[in-house]
């Protein structure tokens, strides 16, 4: 197994709210290779996304109370504001779930896409403008040139999130954090824009994280998952065997609740039953288990840890844990 | 402008559901009820200002019991009196109590207020609604008219107007009016635009619904927490805008006080009795401070999006 | 495009600067009644010398023609002669003008240059010491009478020092009559008069920028901006500011109008010899002439102000089209 080149270690980020502390990622480990995409699959409000803003310190108004992100062997919660700017943007890069108002609406689009260069390289307008011109047409915009002088408002969805991609990639970044990155556009965009993720992971060898709440998004893109719940992993491992013999049974109920083509016959669709968690006031024990069909009283008294089940899996889940199989009506 | 135009937004998607009813839904009032509670500032600046309000409805009563003075009685072997025996607050160039007149005149400054609130929301609210409902030629006609109005340097047109009217109270609310109302009408047509292609209203009007009835049981309603926010918020300038108006001159005439014209001839008193010019400016100061303060506090709690 | 929409605002214009006009004379017209401007100026006048006095100024016809023979005039850019003195309404501008353009445009640049970085600090530390501060300093400005400010400045740096034999500030006029005039004298006239301007606007906007300000800071290319490793003052000064001043320049545009009426009182309190003050002093003396002159002016100013905060704010926002 390769060094990995980011490990988040135990992290832990709080925010606060006039009800108390939200813990909204608790305890969250995990590696990251080079070159591998890595899935991160979860409801909204599990604390997907919280996770990857703490990995670049944008977590604001949120706290890393503690845990670390470890990043080509420095520890990225203890850089200074100075050193974290070094890796924003130019090592680490992140894309944003929508694109319509994630890119400044009073700059021109090459202006923009060439910013980090001139951030991060010092590099003068016209040599930062070339190469992102370059770059806008590697994500695949049309007349690259002539586009680089619109402003976002006048590009489409897709294109605007091709626009957000190439200015991710600009100082070609080790890593690529794709926070929802297709959720805000047309389906027919939304495969456009995972075949363009794909390529660059394999074109620049970029590792690339991959935020979803949708299962058939990570199905294609990523050799391996995680699961979150709650602001906890609740199962890892290898996409292929989390999809065929989950491990939790919060994964098993994600996973029928969406239609498959694979699927040995037609079962109707069944919907998680009862409603997200509220953060504040976590149910004790297994936050999952209300709303559990395999629960077990043990499941509301104390919280499983995460741990090897099968050979290539993680859970966090008595049941499991304890050598039952996940299956059901 | 920046203001509360965008209210109609928030509201109440129960209200289009229920079908019966197209108020906006209780839970709304009560909501904004409960957040104006919970704003300690803003209840006690709205406090105070029924304290002022009580003040100049019992005028007679307060001056009576309080300063033993009437407001216009003339004691010329008195003039000048500093505060302390006799004259609370001192006493004018004629020997007139200053907090008696002091008393009297939040009667003419808050009635004037009210007053000229009351006629801009209903003539403003009246032109907004029929503007924007009927739409069309009617429509422009309307604004083109509210755009001149608007366009006037109101000043100017304040010292044309008290020129021509001889002002009393009833008369300067009337002129500070003749412009308040363009705003409100801006506002209000703005608001029926937006209601008006939601589908209660188009439902209710393919019953057959009367126009008048139409605007008043339906629209009036959803414009409301509009009007109520530019109302809060309108009290305070028009409070500065007739201060000032009685200090060039042009609005109440002496001898009924006013706070404003107490400081007409202040500039003369410089040298020998300051109270006369700090009083009636503190008390301006901080009826508009209160009025500000709680119109604020009924926005935040109205619509929280603007805060 | 751009042609198309400033002409049709334009033609949209003129209606509105009919209509003030028409207002104002009509007022006017009532209001006089058979006074003659300037009868005060000699009571041993015959009727038949009023009769000849009110022909001569046109006052003997009904007020529509008198209202086409001034508009008549004022498309020959003339805007007749004043009532009371009989120089032209064009002069009595153009020497006020000067004076009232020194004050207001100080009291903006102040404005500005103030409440900018106010209101940018008080959104970046919202809910801070400093922010609460600064709110509570501009709700009282919003809430001070201009005109009672006035005096209480005058009240003490005038009146006060002065009568302690310190150095004091003069409290009227522009300029010293005597042996003034000079910059530093000038300067001595305009601080008053300029702070309490300046207060007004100061209040004013720094609290529309701060809320513009907030409300900027949470959108989402400001997370864009600092994921791509921005210094915070590149992200707040450059992303954030550029996008919170553009509501501004429509506020800053809609106060132009200001520049001539918006410091009328100030004028009088400090008797500042501006437009504001000539407004006010002619309209009392019933100077039809010179009152119709700076309506019209001060007309003009709203509508180009107007028009001016549309264009730059197209041009300040790439998403706005002329249509």
């Amino acid at each position: 197994m390769t060094q990995p080149l980011l490990e988040v270690q135990d992290l832990h980020t709080v925010f606060s709210t006039k009800e108390g502390w939200v813990k909204a990622v608790d305890g969250v480990s995990f590696e990251l290779h080079p070159g591998e995409t890595l899935g991160i699959v979860g409801e909204s409000g599990c604390g997907k996304s919280v996770t990857a803003l703490s990995i670049m310190r944008l977590q604001r108004p949120g706290l890393i109370k503690s845990g670390h992100v470890m990043f080509k062997g420095d520890d990225l919660t203890k850089a200074t504001e100075d050193e974290m700017r070094d890796v924003r943007g130019k090592e680490i890069a992140m894309i944003f779930q929508d694109p319509m108002t994630s890119l400044n609406p009073v700059f021109r689009t090459g202006w923009q896409v060439a910013e980090p260069l001139r951030l991060h390289h010092g590099w003068n307008a016209k040599k930062s403008l070339t190469s992102a011109i370059n770059m806008l047409g590697r994500v695949g915009i049309p007349s690259a040139t002539e586009r680089a002088e619109d402003y976002p408002h006048q590009f489409s969805g897709g294109m605007r999130q091709r626009v957000m991609i190439a200015m991710g990639l600009t100082t070609t970044p080790e890593v690529l954090i794709a926070d929802e990155p297709t959720t805000a556009l047309d389906v027919t965009i939304q495969a456009q824009i995972l075949d363009l993720l794909r390529h660059v992971n394999q074109e620049f060898g970029t590792a690339t994280i991959l935020i979803t709440h949708n299962l058939g998004v990570v199905a294609g893109m990523c050799k391996r998952i995680i699961v979150m719940y709650a602001g906890r992993i609740v199962e890892a491992g290898p996409t292929a065997d989390v999809f065929a013999h989950p491990k939790h049974p919060y994964t098993w109920a994600l996973l029928r609740s969406i239609p498959r083509l694979d699927a040995e016959r037609h079962e109707p669709l069944k919907p998680i039953e009862g409603l997200p968690p509220n953060l504040v006031d976590l149910p004790g024990g297994c936050a999952f288990h209300p709303r559990c069909a395999f629960k077990i009283e043990k499941c509301s008294r104390d919280v499983p840890a995460l741990q090897r089940v099968g050979d290539t899996q993680l859970s966090a889940c008595w049941v499991t844990q304890a050598g039952t199989e996940l299956k059901g009506a | 402008m920046i203001g509360p135009s965008r209210v109609a937004e928030l509201d109440m998607p129960g209200a289009a559901i229920e079908g019966s009813s197209t108020r906006p839904a209780q839970s709304y009032w009560n909501e904004s009820w409960e957040r104006l509670r919970a704003n300690r500032i803003g209840i006690m600046a709205g406090a105070l200002i029924v304290v002022f309000a009580l003040i100049a409805v019992l005028a007679p009563v307060f001056s009576a019991v309080l300063t033993h003075y009437e407001p216009q009685t003339i004691d010329l072997s008195k003039t000048f009196s500093p505060p302390g025996s006799g004259h609370l607050l001192g006493s004018d160039e004629l020997g007139r109590d200053t907090l008696t007149r002091l008393i009297w005149g939040a009667r003419v400054t808050l009635g004037v207020a009210l007053l000229t609130v009351a006629v801009s929301l209903t003539v403003g609210t009246a032109v907004g609604m029929m503007a924007g409902y009927y739409g069309g030629w009617f429509d422009d006609v309307l604004m083109r008219l509210v755009d001149t109005v608007l366009a006037i340097p109101a000043i100017f047109l304040f010292i044309l107007m008290s020129i021509l009217f001889k002002p009393t109270p009833v008369s300067l609310a009337l002129i500070i009016a003749s412009v308040g109302w363009g705003q409100v009408a801006r506002l209000v047509r703005g608001e029926v635009l937006s209601v008006k292609q939601r589908d209660f209203i188009l439902a209710t009007r393919s019953i057959g619904a009367r126009h008048l009835r139409l605007m008043a049981r339906h629209l009036l309603p959803n414009v409301l927490p509009v009007l109520i926010v530019a109302a809060s918020l309108g009290v305070g300038q028009i409070i500065l805008i007739e201060a000032a108006l009685d200090f060039l001159g042009l609005g109440i005439q002496p001898p009924t006080a006013s706070w404003g014209n107490m400081l007409t001839n202040a500039e003369s008193y410089f040298f020998h009795s300051v109270w006369l010019v700090y009083f009636p400016g503190v008390m301006i100061f901080v009826t508009v401070l209160a009025s500000n303060v709680f119109g604020n506090a009924i926005r935040d709690a109205f619509d929280p999006r603007l805060k | 495009m751009l042609a198309k929409y400033v002409a049709r605002r334009f033609f949209a214009s003129i209606v509105v600067v009919l209509g003030v006009t028409l207002i104002t004379l009509v007022l006017m017209d009532r209001t006089r009644g058979t006074y003659v401007p300037g009868i005060d100026l000699n009571p041993a006048l015959r009727p038949e010398d009023i009769a000849r006095l009110r022909a001569d100024l046109g006052l003997d016809r009904p007020f529509y023609i008198w209202y086409i023979t001034w508009i008549w005039g004022v498309l020959h850019g003339d805007f007749g002669r004043s009532m009371i003195d009989g120089s032209t309404v064009m002069s009595h501008i153009l020497d006020r003008l000067p004076n009232t353009l020194e004050l207001t445009g100080t009291a903006i640049l102040i404005g500005v240059l103030i409440s900018i970085p106010v209101g940018v600090i008080g959104a970046l530390r919202h809910g801070s010491k400093t922010d609460h501060t600064m709110t509570v300093v501009s709700v009282a400005g919003f809430a001070v009478p201009q005109f009672w400010m006035g005096l209480i400045l005058i009240l003490i740096f005038s009146v006060t020092l002065e009568q302690h034999g310190l150095p004091w500030l003069p409290s009227s006029g522009a300029y010293s009559a005597v042996n003034g005039g000079d910059f530093i004298d000038r300067v001595e006239h305009l601080i008053l008069p300029a702070t309490v301007l300046s207060f007004f606007y100061t209040s004013t906007w720094s609290r529309f920028i701060r809320s513009s300000m907030l409300e900027v800071l949470s959108q989402d290319y400001i997370r864009t901006a600092r994921a791509k490793g921005m210094s915070e003052r590149r992200v707040v000064y450059l992303h954030g500011l550029r996008n919170a001043l553009i509501p501004l320049v429509t506020l800053i545009g809609l106060e132009l109008p200001g520049l001539v009426s918006g410091g009328l009182v100030v004028e009088v309190v400090f008797g500042w010899p501006g437009i504001g003050k000539l407004a006010f002093e002619r309209a009392l003396q019933y100077d039809y002439t010179t009152v119709m002159g700076v309506t019209f002016f001060a007309t003009m100013l709203v509508i180009a102000g107007n028009l001016l905060a549309d264009l730059l704010y197209g041009v300040l926002d790439p998403r706005i089209r002329f249509a």
